[in-house]
């Protein structure tokens, strides 16, 4: 496997309150703390063969019901990188622990760490014990307890051997001729599920990050911490706190008998997870981190509050709509779907969990916007990060979301264990869709998901390595369903199967179309509004002047946009002679400064335009993004108008380019080779234009309720 | 609401395994033990109009996980029906002297309604037998009643039979099952309660108006002894309290778990019964407090 290392950390879900450096012999540890509740949750870190990021999955979460303490092991991430072996040994982590908690302020904590990190936090359990209140320990390991696993036994680690193969590769000759080599094989071991090709790369760039240096004085030249099996299950049997245990039975690292030990020894409670490799905390988020909070819940109760159940027959009908932020589009389609719905549900209540921008249109419209919204991790904020100059990568940037992805999950879950719905609906909501596959048993609702394309696609210059991550991503989601139909009660696919691209779900996969009409039903596309009736008046209405030809260049409520309308206020003054009547209006949008756009005489820079989507129903050209709800609304309305696909993203390029060839609407623009000069020619060409696209159907929303209401 | 009562008991999911009787100053009081597994959940009497098979929702359950002990309250079941001896002091002594003759050292309490008075009795006196305590819709005399309660009196003949107005001792002589259906419909106010209603007037006639007669009003711990009694509670409280309550009300509950510093849990819809009218979603809260002991 190939790993393209992105130079930049992806977005967190949530970010330090605090954090700062330990120093104890000289060597400077690193640490952050997330939260402020009573309890802390000190997380450890493993060898220097990964650092604290390896808790993403935990950190958003956990860090709403505790205060969550996590530092970089030596060697590794923010904290210093010694020369001696000696300082790498466990006792000297087991002391950087304890030293984070006192500068910390933190008198008890529970404690939890994976491999290395269990074997830490059990050790600071059994010497410490007036500060730990429970361990948790994920696929532990404490050297010497227990044979190690057979995999570290097939070859010898430090004398240079003739093969690389396999095991071989756990060889320290190895990791200097070829330490990324050593680490894609090492986290493949470790992470053996399918699909797991985000959680692998991960390792191995926080792997990288480290070092070979540091892994070889922590893992084969630091002093082992005990002399013998007998002192390393005396110490374990001297831990007296709450001790939960969790081991997949694919590790490749730790044995089941050493976990096994440990709970033994310990007197605590030992979870299998089956089919989990030595990662679950990267690979089944949703399922430790219940776990994890389950047992803090029992070992250091939370103050009570509380809580109601509502019988069944005196509950109230109520939706939980999950909409998804990324570009402004889905938040009308989802109002127009949701009043539709309450014409065949009226008492049908109707909370949003939603975050901005879609929650501006929510506000507008008088929508139940749920509390938790709030601490909903952004994901627009996200994509924007992302995105480069008229570019973004948006399957990477979908994969590197994925801290969010978790994290927005765990808060979903928490509002639907707190409260009672008869309906979840998820446009394009990834995370709810994703893990209630990888979770079925969290399912407790009638569930929909709606979407307007189906398939990650590759762009061609990703060459053969992206073909294969959309193709596993695509497998993933087409073995869910196969596994789970129960899960998705609808799939609504947002238009008409000829919207469905022709394309492949990858090598030796089913092709999208036929499989997306058996497993969706069609609503037709749903705009949002009834398309103009009498456009003459409208433009009256809007005071545009009869001859005006009016463009309006826009980007939407995305925040990418900026180099496309600067490209386009570049053209003005070569259009403006083409066409003397031209009036260009550019519309900044709510996340791009209007002050941060040049403003050629003539030309109108706005911040925001009220009901833009009336005003592009009145313009005689628009130029926008080939994002699918603008250029549908456009097709719509049939208007002209010039779209710009973003660079590498698939769904711009394919999907809705696709679909708007299909409507015969839009002339398809190339960032990359149209300039001022070419983007002022097409102005002239388009503006004004009658056009002959195929009409669009204006029932949509209705369809799709019909389709969701028959669940509640 | 007519009431075909048939003769015999319906068939039991679960059968106690042991038995046996505790007398007490004469009075023999009929105990049963089912399962085992530590903690004992120790389901305590409630007012003696009816008696413990009232719990049938919690028993199978609960026995297959850990010791689940119960007994009647003197005045009904297999219990003896004394003149007098009625006070809240009696059945907790009853409920220690079950205790002893069982080998229970320490159990989980868990009372409804009138319940729990004795509950707070044994909490606070006998913390050393006591692991902790769920109050389902406690009556008690803290927080504020419910104003229909106090319209009639209880001991004056009265010239109506409407409503609340059967809640009165002449009454109960004159036409006890029918204090008894209105009692219990008003128990189980949640619509489609006909069986739980049933089932505990057929408890119901199992005693007599008299035996019910000289349960009422014997030596009530005031609010001023209970406030104190809760005071005194060290183990975990959980309360579970209908929102619809209609015989304790609303503000018992909540006025208990604030006393006592417990969480509370709201029943929204429920009546004064939904460890019977809503058992799964009873033995959930019950086993999450358990598992949360251990």
């Amino acid at each position: 496997m190939i790993v393209a290392a992105p130079e930049r950390e992806q977005s967190r879900a949530r970010y330090p309150d605090e954090d700062g450096y330990v120093e104890r012999d000289g060597v400077r540890v690193f640490y952050e703390v997330y939260g402020d509740a009573p309890t802390t949750f000190l997380l450890f870190p493993t060898s220097p063969i990964s650092h604290s990021r390896m808790w993403k999955g935990q950190i958003p979460y956990l860090s709403r019901h505790f205060r969550v303490v996590v530092f970089d092991p030596r060697g590794n991430g923010k904290s210093d990188r010694p020369d001696d072996a000696e300082a790498y040994s466990y006792w000297e982590v087991v002391k950087d622990g304890r030293a984070v908690l006192e500068a910390t302020g933190a008198e008890t904590a529970l404690l939890g760490g994976l491999c290395d990190g269990g074997g830490y936090a059990l050790m600071l359990a059994a010497t410490d014990p007036a500060l730990a209140l429970g361990v948790a320990a994920i696929s532990p390991c404490v050297p010497g307890l227990t044979p190690g696993h057979p995999n570290y036994r097939r070859y010898p680690s430090t004398e240079p051997l003739d093969t690389d193969e396999g095991w071989a590769k756990w060889n320290v000759h190895y990791w200097r001729r070829d330490f990324r080599g050593f680490l894609e094989f090492f986290f493949s071991q470790q992470l053996p599920e399918p699909h797991s090709t985000k959680q692998i790369e991960d390792c191995v760039l926080w792997g990288l990050d480290g070092g070979v240096d540091s892994l070889v004085l922590a893992d084969e030249e630091a002093p082992p911490p005990f002399a013998s099996a007998e002192e390393a299950r005396e110490l374990v049997a001297r831990v007296r706190c709450p001790v939960l245990v969790v081991h997949g039975e694919l590790d490749n690292c730790q044995t089941r008998e050493r976990a096994l030990a440990v709970a033994e020894l310990t007197r605590g409670t030992f979870v299998g997870l089956e089919g989990a490799g030595h990662i679950p905390t990267a690979r089944h988020p949703v399922k430790v981190n219940g776990l994890l909070k389950e047992f803090a819940d029992e070992v250091a109760p939370p103050a009570p509050k509380v809580k109601t159940w509502t019988r069944a027959l005196s509950r109230r009908r109520r939706a939980l709509y999950v909409s998804s932020p990324i570009g402004l589009g889905h938040a009308r389609r989802d109002v127009a779907i949701a009043k539709e719905l309450r014409k065949l549900h009226p008492d049908l209540e109707i909370d949003w969990l939603a975050q901005h921008p879609v929650t501006a249109v929510l506000e507008a419209e008088g929508e139940r916007i749920h509390p938790a919204s709030a601490l909903l991790a952004n994901e627009s904020t996200h994509i924007e990060s992302e995105s480069a100059e008229h570019d973004l990568h948006a399957f990477q940037a979908i994969r590197r979301m994925d801290e969010i992805l978790v994290a927005n999950f765990m808060l979903f879950l928490d509002v639907v264990r707190e409260e009672h719905y008869d309906l979840w609906i998820g446009d394009e909501a990834w995370e709810v869709d994703y893990f209630l596959h990888e979770n079925p048993e969290l399912k407790s609702s009638a569930y929909v998901w709606l979407t307007d394309f189906v398939g990650w696609l590759p762009m061609g210059d990703g060459g053969e390595h992206e073909e294969f991550l959309t193709a596993d991503y695509n497998a993933e989601m087409i073995e869910h369903i196969a596994r789970f139909p129960r899960i998705r009660d609808r799939a609504v696919f947002v238009g008409n199967p000829d919207d469905v691209v022709p394309d492949s779900f990858g090598a030796e996969l089913p092709g999208i179309r036929d499989w997306t009409e058996q497993h969706y039903d069609f609503a037709g596309y749903v705009t949002g509004f009834e398309p103009v009736a009498d456009r003459e008046k409208l433009r009256h209405e809007l005071g545009y002047r009869p001859r005006e030809q009016v463009c309006i260049v826009t980007v939407g409520g995305s925040g990418v946009g900026g180099h496309l309308l600067r490209r386009v206020i570049d053209a003005f003054p070569a259009a403006k002679p083409l066409v003397p009547e031209l009036r260009m209006i550019v519309v900044a949008g709510p996340r791009i400064d209007p002050a941060t756009l040049p403003a050629p005489e003539g030309l109108e820079v706005r911040a925001y335009v009220h009901e833009l989507y009336r005003h592009l129903a009145a313009c005689d050209l628009a130029i926008v993004q080939g994002g699918l709800t603008t250029s549908m609304e456009l097709t719509a309305n049939r208007r002209p108008f010039l779209y710009f696909p973003l660079r590498h993203h698939f769904e711009q390029n394919f999907h809705v380019r696709h679909r708007l060839e299909r409507y015969g609407a839009g002339r398809c623009m190339d960032f990359e080779s149209d300039g001022p000069t070419e983007i002022a020619t097409a102005i002239a060409e388009e503006i004004g234009r009658d056009v002959d696209y195929r009409p669009v159907e204006t029932d949509g929303a209705a369809r799709a309720a019909k389709l969701i209401a028959e669940l509640v | 609401m007519a009431v075909e009562l048939i003769g015999r008991e319906q068939t039991q999911a679960r059968y106690p395994d042991e038995s046996g009787e505790v007398v007490r100053d004469g009075v023999r009081i009929h105990w049963e033990v089912y399962g085992s597994g530590e903690p004992t959940i120790f389901l305590l009497p409630t007012w003696s109009i009816i008696h413990s098979r009232h719990w049938k929702g919690q028993i199978p359950y609960f026995a297959r996980h850990h010791r689940v002990l119960t007994f009647d309250g003197r005045g009904n079941g297999r219990s003896d029906r004394p003149a007098g001896g009625y006070e809240e002091r009696e059945f907790a002594a009853d409920a220690l002297a079950v205790m002893d003759a069982t080998g229970t050292e320490r159990a989980v309490l868990v009372s409804l309604s009138q319940g729990a008075q004795r509950a707070l009795l044994l909490a606070a006196d006998s913390p050393e037998r006591v692991d902790g305590s769920v109050f389902i819709c406690p009556a008690v005399a803290l927080g504020d009643g419910l104003p229909w309660r106090g319209t009639y009196s209880w001991d004056d003949e009265l010239d109506t039979d409407e409503g609340w107005a059967k809640y009165n001792r002449w009454y109960w002589l004159r036409d006890y099952r029918g204090f008894l259906e209105f009692f219990f419909s008003q128990m189980f106010n949640e619509r489609h309660s006909t069986k739980p209603i049933e089932d505990c007037v057929g408890w119901g006639l199992e005693t007599t108006p008299e035996v019910l007669i000289a349960t009422h009003g014997r030596d009530p711990l005031d609010a001023e002894a209970q406030r104190e009694l809760c005071g005194r509670v060290r183990s975990p409280v959980l309360v579970i309290q209908g929102t619809n309550d209609a015989i304790t009300g609303l503000g018992r509950g909540t006025a208990l778990a604030e006393a006592t510093g417990g969480e509370l849990v709201l029943l929204e819809g429920s009546g004064h019964g939904p460890h019977a009218r809503d058992p799964v979603a009873v033995n959930l809260l019950l086993r999450e407090f358990v598992r949360k002991l251990a």
